[in-house]
């Protein structure tokens, strides 16, 4: 990737990624807004701002239908979305990519002090999808913390109250649904949408 | 120009996805009952191998929340006349009985401040005070056959468990809420308590006891509309 100031060709080469990847993007993509959904439909039986007299999301934006079906997606989808980034956590370990494929010093550095705008760019990038991947585990953590909390009260109790602990388990959704926008536009940004394309298919 | 077509593309994309994802949605039902029927022996699977017969660790009564236990009934309030009042055990056991209040408040009481965790969302810390159920089993010594145990209450809710979440250290038929005898609305004369399920599979107003060697075909009230059985925390 050093500058050879010759001639670059006109356009660069498609961006391939490994297949282990995609399929980690498509089903993570898939699985977490099933999770969204239903998620909003538990929320809507008893919304965490305001109880029964809240605000309560508009019929189109949930997926089951009542509490009960919202549960079944809910505690369907969890599996693969948590068992999805249980093995690609272990393949990033494994294969090393965490060396390569996600932010370092090297990126911090680059955004502090590079004058190539491109750098910055790609910096800025790395940076956001791995600061994704905490608020992913939190989710999963807060999950499990409403879902078994006598089973495991010792994570339970570490989140203050129910009350802080059922906000910190909704705010997944505004965070990943903004994190999906400035994810895909700096994608975009970065590689055009040979790069988003090639995350995919 | 390969950059408008880009542009073009990704809008296509981006119109395709978002509109499958609302014809998915939509608010219906629709495979809803089918994803339940699926994944729930899985997740029934998790949660009985979850189940501990340790006693969860409980909160101090200075962390009870009075004003968050909300009142969830499914039909109507029963009066009950606590003098009229028996709880019948029976069904699989050697010795079916029949107990009176004065009866149940003889038997060592126990009290526990615990968290009641509601399918709904909300929870509130709660002091309970009964008869451990598990200690009520035993005096109507349990055939071995017995797998599991039916609540009938006063205004006709039903409700079953497992046989080793209804002998749990902290399952308690209880008759005291936060210190104070149990109100008409909380389930009184007696109802379940246990940090270890949701609040539907804790039947107030129990009058009936029933222990089985299988599962029938009605599991409860809300399980019959489509909520998990097991209902573990």
């Amino acid at each position: 990737m050093t500058a050879t100031p010759a001639k670059r060709p006109k356009s660069p080469p498609i961006p391939t990624q490994a297949l282990l990847a995609k399929i980690f993007h498509w089903t993570n993509l898939i699985s977490l807004f099933v999770m969204l959904f239903s998620g909003l439909q538990i929320y809507n039986a008893n919304p965490v701002f305001g109880g029964r007299g809240g605000w309560h999301f508009p019929d189109f934006l949930t997926l089951g239908g009542w509490l009960g079906g919202g549960r079944s997606w809910h505690f369907a989808a969890m599996w693969f979305y948590a068992l999805n980034l249980l093995w690609y956590g272990l393949y990033v370990l494994i294969s090393r990519r965490w060396q390569k494929r996600f932010a370092s010093g090297g990126d911090v550095k680059a955004l502090r002090v590079s004058q190539n705008a491109k750098r910055k760019n790609y910096a800025l990038h790395r940076l956001v999808y791995t600061a994704i991947i905490p608020i992913l585990l939190l989710s999963i953590a807060s999950g499990l913390a409403m879902y078994k909390p006598a089973s495991f009260h010792w994570l339970s109790n570490s989140f203050i109250n129910w009350q802080t602990l059922r906000t910190i388990h909704f705010a997944a959704v505004p965070v990943i649904i903004l994190f999906t926008f400035i994810h895909s536009l700096l994608a975009l940004k970065v590689g055009t949408l040979r790069l988003v394309r090639s995350m995919f298919i | 120009m390969s950059k408008l077509i880009s542009r073009r593309h990704l809008l296509q994309w981006s119109g395709l996805s978002s509109a499958s994802l609302l014809l998915s949605s939509c608010g219906s039902t629709l495979g809803s009952s089918e994803v339940g029927q699926v994944f729930e022996p899985l997740n029934q699977a998790t949660q009985a191998l979850l189940l501990s017969q340790k006693p969860v660790p409980e909160f101090s009564v200075s962390a009870i929340e009075p004003d968050k236990l909300l009142i969830n009934t499914f039909d109507q309030t029963p009066q009950i006349d606590p003098a009229k009042y028996r709880l019948q055990i029976e069904g699989e056991v050697n010795h079916p009985i029949q107990l009176s209040l004065t009866d149940l408040q003889t038997l060592p009481l126990t009290s526990m401040v615990i968290r009641h965790v509601c399918v709904e969302g909300w929870s509130a810390i709660v002091q309970w005070g009964g008869v451990r159920l598990h200690e009520l089993l035993r005096l109507a010594q349990p055939k071995s056959s017995a797998r599991y145990v039916y609540f009938k209450s006063a205004d006709g809710y039903y409700e079953s468990w497992d046989l080793a979440s209804a002998t749990h250290p902290q399952t308690l038929m209880a008759y005291q809420k936060n210190d104070q005898p149990l109100s008409a609305d909380n389930g009184a004369p007696l109802r379940l308590a246990s940090p270890i399920k949701l609040g539907y599979k804790q039947s107030k107003w129990v009058t009936q006891i029933v222990l089985t060697n299988q599962l029938m075909p009605t599991k409860g009230y809300w399980e019959d509309q489509g909520y998990e059985w097991f209902g573990g925390l």
